[in-house]
């Protein structure tokens, strides 16, 4: 079963002499539940496609379907509450609001129109706060949690609409190495519950932990490379494989 | 470099400052207006009263007089040497019944004013014609005072009928005593010999006028011609009194203007200093740079302050060219009532002048506000591009808490409460205003409410009939009394007979006292304190006469009543317009002094006969002055009412204007600032709609705290400012009618109504903004 469909994109950026395609006639699908990372070089289109493929920018040409539907054809409207409902979002900032504290942050989009659920939607939040290990934070502003938390709270906001996937775009490229595989152990745990995941990254190591590696380079999809569900063994060989892909492509 | 600079930032701001430069044009426009009015207004004042040689001092007397003893008075030893007076002379003024006064096939039976005729005089208070000149009317023609000219009663060419003998208008006259709607007589101008045949048709008042050739000497002079015990039935005015008469209607408008200029110059200096702070933030680190690199502080600064004294400078020459567009309209009642001013063209020095303080102004409160640039540390600014200053955030007021508010509009009010600092400008602009519509318009209902007379010495009664200048007053103020009270439609009315008294000063000497006697409780006044006198020992002084006689309430007065000395307490203190301002009410009763005139005022069981009643008694007793107490009002403070009016309705289209564009300009910035805050909730689910309505929230949220610290605001420093247009109409103390439906109702619907309309068309750009372009890494 599919949960995206994209076939034969095209974004440019720059209009004359300076117009560059960043998504040259990209096609890919991605499973139900599957786990799959993008890699590339900086300027190599993958955040566009990760952004193009969750609805929150637009393909010049192609098409992108989401669970079936055609995202071209939704409003703004109907985006907002499909990435609302059906995606969840970690970014490399953790991209929370300043002017909320981690429990408002993590509980945000769920609350929108549902105050009166918000004592349930809290109770859940406070749940996954736990899972994450961010518990005790609630009522911190964003200044006095690490990075490392922050990106955790993203993490929890993200898990708020029980999506059924989750997009992330370099979600440990700001961490340190210690912490980038804690908030990776994260995300393997929510896709052995069944979420599909969609990261971009620069990391071999957080790549190595995927199921699916896409490749890309200028734009298109140079390689893919396949591999076994990751189960909490030995990561080395994995890492060893990717960084042997990357090189035998040229990254 | 600076101008390089300048040029950049401004292509890429054109919003903010083209809306910048106009508050600074409107704030320049202003002032300068204000500065030209004033010194035209100063001028022209001056130079009608120099051109028309205005008395320095009048007394108006009804009845004989006794010429050679004024003369002798004037002309003897204390006149000349001790008073040094220039000139003397007992002008004649030919009252009417204005009803037998036909212009142009009306008749002037509508107007309140004592209007009457009167020769030029030979030396002095002279009647102008539009050119300034003296004028010199011949056989059959009459000069009509410019105010008939304003309200299209009369002009050139109409006939004047008199009892049948017709007069034609050749002009119309300034009059530098009785120009004003204020003082209560005009002067039409005849020849001599048609004034002449007009005398047996009136009955005649004379003005005893003296000018002085130190005006210093006034007061002095009034103090001896009282206690010559001269004529002096009716009214004494000084120099000064004229000068306000003539100053107050564009004096007052003057003063609006001043006051709105003040608080556009604070809305255009609030409205920097955001988008000032604003762009210090999006700057931090460049500023870090410099200040990294070795550029001064005062360097840096320059460049700030560069383009904001660019803006002003602009804003400045704009706002004074503007003056000179709208300097015309606004003249043009100076004009026609007083004329030239010889003080033109200093007045566009003055205007220059206050557009250059508006400059300094604001060039002064930019420096100030880049004074923060000491306080930036450039390892911070190069580490997080950002100041650390802690956020102020609103921790009590949680997401996590709120059950029942929308989320939106939560958002919205948690993000005022957490950025208190960005808000408290928009804020301030918003109390600013509410302020500027609710203070004028309840001004205008107070003042053109009915109870409103009472603060100025008028009781509260539905008909007021004069009796003056006749004989037998209190026959025939009896004689009208009888009437009433056999007339079922009146259900209550009185007498009050004034007359004159001499009271007892502590250094021995005697003032005269003008008492006006009767029952003072059945149509009360509004007293500034104390109360109305209810026994014989009892008297109530109006503001002028209590401040004259050094009295408050408490205090004893001798007057001598009968020949004996009497003591009276001070029940009260009242504000007074009516006769002079200077009155006494009492209800001892007295045989003995002559009585000046009487006042009957009666009250109507059914309001809609006032105009029926007022034709019938006008018919029946043709020796007095039956007036509609409204139409008293109207025509007597019309003028003023109207200006305030104008000058409301003006403000609130001037308010809602400013809270547009300020809110428009606000939410543009707002929505600049906020671009990441907007791409992550849109990247997490917002709709386009839902930031919209936070950002509305956020606008109405603001609006409401406004709305409500503008009201009090109005109803406590408002109702004192009030309280000082208002004192110039006579009143001394005063409270605010409140128009309910319109400060409750209307005009914070009006408000919401903007405010909305401005965060809609602020915040549409929202929509534009693409979530990847502030995400993406």
């Amino acid at each position: 079963m599919k949960i995206i469909q994209a076939s034969h994109l095209v974004k440019s950026f720059g209009a004359g002499d300076e117009k560059r395609n960043v998504l040259d006639d990209v096609s890919v699908e991605i499973n139900k539940g599957e786990f799959v990372t993008v890699m590339g070089p900086s300027g190599s289109g993958k955040s566009t496609l990760l952004f193009v493929l969750s609805g929150m920018d637009g393909a010049d040409s192609g098409k992108v379907s989401f669970d079936g539907k055609d995202l071209s054809s939704l409003k703004d409207n109907e985006l907002a509450d499909l990435r609302r409902t059906e995606m969840g979002f970690v970014f490399q900032k953790a991209a929370l609001l300043s002017n909320l504290n981690i429990l408002d942050n993590i509980i945000l989009p769920s609350v929108r129109g549902n105050a009166k659920h918000t004592a349930k939607l809290t109770e859940r939040a406070k749940g996954l706060m736990k899972k994450a290990g961010i518990e005790g934070l609630e009522e911190r502003d964003l200044t006095q949690v690490s990075g490392g938390q922050l990106q955790r709270a993203g993490i929890c906001r993200a898990l708020m609409g029980n999506p059924n996937i989750i997009f992330g775009d370099e979600p440990t490229g700001a961490l340190n190495s210690k912490t980038a595989a804690e908030i990776m152990d994260i995300l393997a745990e929510i896709n052995e519950d069944g979420t599909a995941i969609l990261l971009v990254t620069h990391d071999a190591i957080v790549a190595a932990k995927s199921e699916r590696i896409l490749f890309m380079l200028d734009g298109k999809i140079a390689s893919e490379m396949a591999l076994p569900k990751f189960k909490g063994e030995r990561l080395d060989e994995r890492v060893e494989a990717v960084a042997a892909k990357m090189r035998e492509i040229g990254i | 470099m600076f101008f390089r600079i300048i040029r950049k930032d401004m292509a890429k701001s054109k919003l903010i400052t083209v809306t910048t430069t106009i508050f600074v044009a409107a704030a320049a426009m202003l002032v300068s207006l204000a500065a030209i009015l004033a010194v035209n207004l100063a001028g022209a004042i001056d130079n009608l009263m120099t051109q028309s040689k205005t008395p320095h001092f009048l007394q108006m007397h009804a009845g004989d007089i006794d010429l050679p003893r004024l003369e002798a008075f004037a002309q003897g030893d204390a006149g000349r040497d001790k008073f040094q007076v220039e000139a003397f002379q007992a002008a004649e003024f030919l009252n009417v019944d204005s009803a037998r006064i036909v212009i142009g096939g009306s008749s002037l039976s509508g107007s309140v004013q004592d209007n009457g005729f009167a020769t030029q005089s030979d030396s002095f208070d002279y009647l102008l014609d539009l050119e300034g000149n003296v004028i010199q009317p011949s056989a059959g023609e009459v000069y009509v005072p410019i105010a008939y000219m304003k309200d299209g009663t009369a002009k050139i060419g109409d006939i004047v009928e008199v009892h049948g003998k017709e007069l034609v208008v050749a002009g119309f006259l300034r009059d530098s005593q009785m120009n004003s709607l204020l003082a209560s007589s005009k002067r039409f101008l005849v020849s001599k010999e048609d004034y002449a045949e007009l005398e047996k048709y009136g009955t005649t008042e004379y003005l005893i006028e003296f000018r002085l050739q130190d005006s210093s000497q006034v007061s002095e002079l009034e103090a001896a011609y009282t206690a010559a015990k001269l004529e002096a039935n009716g009214p004494a005015l000084t120099y000064p009194l004229f000068k306000m008469l003539n100053a107050i209607s564009d004096g007052i408008m003057i003063a609006v203007i001043c006051m709105v200029s003040l608080l556009v110059v604070a809305i255009a200096m609030m409205c920097i200093r955001f988008t000032l702070l604003a762009k210090i933030e999006d700057d931090y680190r460049e500023i870090g740079v410099m200040k990294a690199i070795g550029l001064r502080l005062s360097d840096i600064k320059k460049i700030y302050l560069a383009k904001y004294a660019a803006i002003a400078a602009a804003g400045s020459i704009l706002g004074f060219a503007l003056s000179f567009l709208f300097r015309g309209t606004l003249l043009e009642n100076v004009r026609l009532y007083m004329g030239e001013s010889k003080h033109a063209s200093l007045a566009i020095w003055f205007g220059l002048l206050g557009v250059t303080l508006v400059f300094l102004a604001i060039v002064g409160f930019v420096s100030g506000v880049l004074r923060r640039f000491r306080r930036l540390s450039a390892s911070e600014a190069l580490r997080f591009g950002a100041s650390q200053e802690k956020k102020a955030g609103f921790k009590r007021v949680r997401l996590s808490r709120n059950r029942w508010m929308d989320s939106n509009i939560f958002l919205g009010i948690k993000d005022v409460l957490s950025r208190k600092g960005i808000y408290a400008t928009m804020l301030s602009v918003l109390v600013i205003a509410t302020f500027i519509m609710i203070v004028p318009q309840n001004l205008h209902h107070t003042i053109s409410s009915k109870g409103f007379i009472a603060y100025l010495g008028i009781g509260q009664s539905d008909i007021r009939i004069d009796i003056q200048q006749t004989d037998r007053i209190a026959d025939k103020a009896n004689e009208i009394a009888a009437v009433m009270k056999v007339d079922s439609s009146i259900s209550r009315y009185v007498v009050l007979t004034t007359k004159t008294f001499y009271a007892k000063m502590d250094g021995g000497t005697e003032e005269r006292i003008k008492v006006e006697l009767g029952n003072h409780s059945v149509f009360p006044l509004n007293y500034a304190s104390g109360k109305a006198p209810v026994t014989e020992s009892e008297i109530a002084l109006s503001s002028l006469n209590a401040k004259e006689l050094v009295k408050e309430v408490g205090d004893t007065i001798t007057l001598v009543i009968a020949g004996k000395e009497q003591s009276l307490t001070v029940s009260g203190i009242y504000s007074d317009v009516t006769n002079g301002g200077k009155t006494a009410k009492a209800v001892f009763s007295d045989d003995s002094a002559d009585t000046m005139w009487s006042v009957v005022s009666a009250e109507l069981s059914d309001k809609s006969m006032v105009a029926a009643k007022v034709a019938e008694y006008g018919r029946t007793f043709s020796f007095a002055k039956v007036s509609d107490i409204d139409q008293f009002a109207s025509q007597t403070f019309g003028s003023t009412i109207s200006s305030v009016g104008t000058a409301s309705k003006a403000a609130v289209a001037v308010a809602l204007a400013v809270m547009v564009l300020v809110t428009l300009l606000f939410m543009k910035m707002l929505v600049a600032k906020d671009r990441g805050s907007i791409a992550i909730m849109k990247a997490i689910g917002f709709t386009n709609k839902d930031i919209m309505s936070q950002y509305a929230s956020r606008s109405i949220f603001v609006l409401v705290l406004g709305i409500v610290i503008g009201t009090l605001l109005s109803g406590t420093l408002g109702e004192a400012l009030a309280g000082g247009v208002i004192s110039s109409l006579g009143a001394s103390t005063f409270s605010f009618e409140i128009n309910t439906l319109s400060t409750y109702l209307l005009l914070p619907v009006m408000m919401v109504g903007a405010v909305l309309l401005a965060t809609l068309i602020g915040t549409s750009g929202t929509g534009k903004i693409v979530i990847a372009d502030h995400i993406k890494e």
